[in-house]
């Protein structure tokens, strides 16, 4: 898509007007990425001018180690102007010597974690950060050991230390504190939230998180190569990774120039749907389990199951696709398959309309959810939440439409929001979105073009350009941003996954709520975790593996007793 | 006098072995039936159709370490579970299974299928029995030192008083139509018609109190939907988060017999005991007695079915959300119960 010129000039203009002189460049980083390079002093005017007087919407900060490069360190701040399709990119300079830069969480609250994360992983100091304690880092990483510099290699294993705590806030006079975590039989990820409650209701909550750190990034810009990442990337998530595949891939095409074929961008568009599809119907089952209604977490997996199936037939896997390498997709899918998609998606319309019929009246669920984690549209906006969460709090945002990728150009999604704010709102939202998704699908197969599925990449890609992408997925929006380098690998990969801001909505969200509903409204951010399944059964003496096919399992279910 | 003995020990013990029999054939129907209602197989393995599930379940709590934390309150937290038990079984002895036949065992009267045919305050005796239930719970939550099970206990001594009063108003109406507190005597009194067309249980006359009973039944017994005290998604398990192996066994067989009370006195106070509607059968001599008590046990079966069924319907009440339902509901309609008894025998309907 092409960016609009006046959108750009309007956005130079308004910053030009704020900082003068401290604007030192602008340019475009093809297609669709404005790149401001600032004076570092002017962070916080430059950031107010774009949120506040442009209307810009902050996605991600990314902490560069450019001492090989120019010198010094780069903190790139990333905005989103959602109505111009533009992304803009804030780049300062912090010395080499003494790396800092001012803080801009004043002024956008949603920065909060970015600069945590920068200081903790390159050790750029946030100057004025209102909470510098440390984010993603284990408690007992040594002082001073920044992960992402160049110079400290990918597998370092410093050696861990005893006695080490969190730094956890004080909680307020009179009120106890709840832990909720690192293990907590709902939440199946490790997170701890410590519930500050006085009775039943909650005064104020901490958090700590990040115990499942894998040093994901580091290894894109270390070890692998640029086509050995999407492998990588599709793993960090065991729901919806093909989504942070696409979302590399697109990220890499757009830094190298490289024109993805029609068909791909159809395919990827009809498996990003698939993955939506079974993503919320897994989400609805987890919610019901929540309140208690393990009937609706029965029927939807059993619902989600066939869409599994699907998959596993496009892609060869339930989950973990392995479709998407740079320049388009690795298999085709054979024209003698999409009666049976067809098939499939209309069955699981029939079933899901008889769930959600179930649901939206069952007075129960409504009153376990409306009023439940009430997340106002300004407070939305100021903590950068995106997908349903937003959406239910009626900020019309969707990177499918933001910043059309794939076919979503010519697949146009409905957006789907409410005015609720509510936990109820995001399971109306997630509903609908289930049920466009399958229209979307429909919609992919009806129109996919014949033709190639990939484009060989021949030229190296060059180094030092920056490529930024951003996927809606089911959870919301997520950001990769690859700034190119040499050995054919990233110089430098930034990765936001969708639940890291809207995690940092919680503290609202659960304020002044009763401890039964946490949980739900946890649940409601849908947080993400791992579903793998897959049985091998391996004869120890002889050391023969059998790998049960789906029908063998499925019997073994029906008759009993694997081991017979 | 040592016949006597005899044949109530002979009542207690076939009481005893039928109620801890109920306890494994519904945790089956309970997942079987669950499994049902969801589309899923359910356990299928062990035996046929699973049915020898509940004994390997039961195998498997007996063999597993029972621990005991080191910081809780040793004492009452063996306690706890002992009363859970103990509570739950004793309130059966007040309550009848079948007609009294005129049956006569070793020349002595059988007076009735029930432990304490004498027991003229049956209702009163299982209701102050039942109410000591809740001290299992609140004694493991506290004695647990922990506090998701603090959390646990508190919660189910708050629901138990709410809703043990909107019980036992609706109770008082059962009591003011068959003027006996003797349980007997409740059954009799709801022989035969009324107004001509339907049968005169309680059920019929007095519908509120019936619908109250249920849910403040459902209520005591903490299932969903008002399993506050052990929320898994709120407080891990509530107030049994700290118990294992046979400790853990003795709330679940609690609660599983308190069902079957409960079920046991919906069934004798408001759905006419052993009684057919329309049809007056004559119970006589061993099998007519036999008849009542198939009668009776399948009215309880389907009670228990009911309880099943309720729980893989309905989602979980937020806590605020029970004790309004208790309070601002249950109680008024349970007293307006009590009023239409009053107005009903006044006004010579009932």
């Amino acid at each position: 898509m092409a960016v609009a010129e006046g959108a750009m000039a309007r956005v130079v203009d308004g910053i030009t007007d704020r900082l003068g002189q401290q604007l030192i460049e602008a340019s475009l980083s093809p297609p669709d990425t404005l790149q401001l390079v600032i004076d570092p002093s002017a962070v916080r005017a430059a950031t107010e001018q774009l949120v506040r007087g442009l209307g810009a919407r902050f996605l991600i900060s990314i902490g560069v180690d450019r001492r090989l490069l120019a010198g010094d360190f780069g903190v790139v701040h990333l905005f989103s102007m959602d109505a111009d399709h533009l992304f803009v990119a804030l780049d300062c300079s912090a010395a080499a010597d003494d790396p800092r830069i001012d803080s801009i969480t004043g002024v956008v609250p949603g920065a909060a974690w970015s600069e945590r994360e920068f200081r903790d992983a390159v050790g750029v100091e946030p100057v004025g950060h209102p909470d510098p304690r440390r984010l993603m880092l284990a408690d007992d990483w040594p002082e001073g050991l920044y992960p992402l510099r160049r110079d400290v290699p990918y597998n370092i294993d410093p050696p861990p230390a005893e006695g080490v705590r969190p730094r956890f806030a004080a909680p307020p006079e009179g009120a106890s504190v709840l832990a909720m975590g690192p293990f907590y039989p709902v939440l199946e990820e490790p997170a701890y939230f410590r519930l500050f409650v006085e009775g039943e209701t909650i005064v104020g909550c901490d958090y700590r998180g990040f115990y499942n750190h894998r040093g994901i990034e580091k290894l894109g810009d270390s070890t692998l190569t640029y086509n050995e990442v999407p492998y990588l990337a599709e793993r960090i998530c065991g729901i919806c990774g093909f989504i942070h595949s696409s979302c590399y891939c697109q990220a890499v095409e757009k830094a190298a120039g490289i024109e993805v074929p029609r068909r791909a961008r159809f395919l990827r568009t009809l498996l990003l749907e698939v993955e939506r599809i079974h993503s919320h119907l897994l989400w609805l089952g987890i919610a019901g389990h929540i309140i208690g209604f393990d009937t609706v977490l029965m029927q939807a997996w059993r619902i989600r199951e066939p869409v599994m199936w699907l998959a596993e037939e496009i892609s060869g896997n339930r989950k973990t696709y392995g479709m998407n390498t740079i320049g388009g997709v690795r298999r085709d899918v054979p024209a003698a398959l999409i009666p049976k998609l067809l098939a499939t998606v209309a069955e699981v319309e029939r079933e899901l309309t008889a769930v959600r019929d179930a649901v939206v009246t069952d007075t129960t669920v409504h009153a376990r959810t409306r009023n439940v984690g009430r997340l106002e549209t300004a407070w939305a906006r100021e903590v950068c939440v995106v997908g349903p969460p937003a959406r239910a709090s009626n900020v019309a945002i969707d990177a499918r439409l933001d910043h059309p990728y794939a076919a979503y150009d010519e697949i146009v999604p409905k957006i789907c929001t409410d005015e609720g704010g509510d936990t109820w709102a995001r399971v109306v939202v997630r509903l609908n979105e289930a049920f466009e998704s399958i229209r979307l699908v429909r919609e992919t197969l009806a129109h996919m073009p014949d033709g190639p599925v990939l484009t060989e990449v021949s030229e190296p890609i060059p180094a030092g350009r920056l490529g930024i992408s951003t996927v809606e997925a089911p959870r919301g929006e997520a950001v990769h941003a690859v700034l190119t380098g040499e050995d054919n690998r990233p110089h430098r990969w930034r990765v936001r996954a969708p639940t890291y801001p809207n995690l940092q909505a919680v503290p609202a969200m659960i304020q002044n709520q009763m401890i039964a509903d946490v949980p739900i409204t946890l649940g409601s951010l849908d947080p993400c975790f791992s579903c793998t399944e897959r049985v091998e059964a391996v004869d120890v003496t002889s050391g023969a593996i059998r790998v049960y096919s789906r029908r063998e399992l499925a019997s073994l279910a029906k008759r009993g007793g694997a081991g017979r | 006098m040592w016949v006597e003995v005899l044949v109530i020990g002979i009542k207690l013990a076939v009481v005893l072995a039928a109620l801890l029999t109920t306890v494994p054939i519904m945790v089956w129907v309970e997942r079987r039936a669950s499994a049902l209602m969801q589309d899923r197989l359910g356990p299928n393995r062990v035996g046929p159709f699973g049915l020898f599930q509940p004994v390997v379940d039961a195998v498997k709590l007996i063999t597993k370490e029972d621990l005991i934390p080191r910081d809780v309150s040793r004492f009452l937290f063996i306690l706890a579970p002992v009363v859970a038990l103990t509570v739950a079984l004793s309130t059966f002895i007040a309550v009848p299974f079948g007609s009294d036949t005129g049956l006569e065992l070793f020349g002595h009267a059988v007076r009735g299928f029930i432990v304490a045919p004498d027991l003229n305050i049956g209702v009163l005796y299982i209701f102050a029995i039942a109410s000591l239930a809740v001290y299992a719970t609140v004694l493991a939550g506290w004695a647990s030192n922990n506090k998701y099970s603090l959390y646990g206990g508190i919660r189910a001594s708050a629901q138990t008083i709410s809703y043990e009063l909107a019980m036992t108003i609706s109770v008082v109406g059962v009591l003011m139509a068959s003027s006996s507190l003797h349980l007997h005597q409740v059954v009799e009194a709801q022989t035969g018609t009324w107004l001509g067309v339907l049968p005169r249980w309680n059920v019929c006359t007095q519908l509120l109190g019936a619908i109250t009973f249920m849910v403040a039944a459902f209520a005591e017994t903490n299932r969903i939907p008002f399993d506050l005290p052990e929320a898994e998604a709120e407080l891990v398990s509530g107030y049994l988060t700290e118990y294992s192996s046979m400790k853990y066994a003795a709330f679940f067989m609690g609660e599983y017999v308190h069902m079957t009370v409960a079920s046991a006195l919906m069934t004798v106070l408001f759905f006419g005991g052993w009684t057919l509607p329309w049809i007056d059968l004559a119970f006589a001599g061993w099998i007519g007695g036999l008849l009542s008590i198939g009668i009776f046990c399948a009215k309880v079966a389907f009670f228990l079915f009911f309880f099943v069924w309720v729980r893989w319907t309905l989602p979980r009440f937020r806590f605020d959300q029970l004790m309004a339902l208790g309070w601002k509901v249950m109680i008024p309609l349970s007293v307006l119960n009590f009023l239409w008894v009053g107005f009903a025998i006044a006004a010579g309907i009932m």
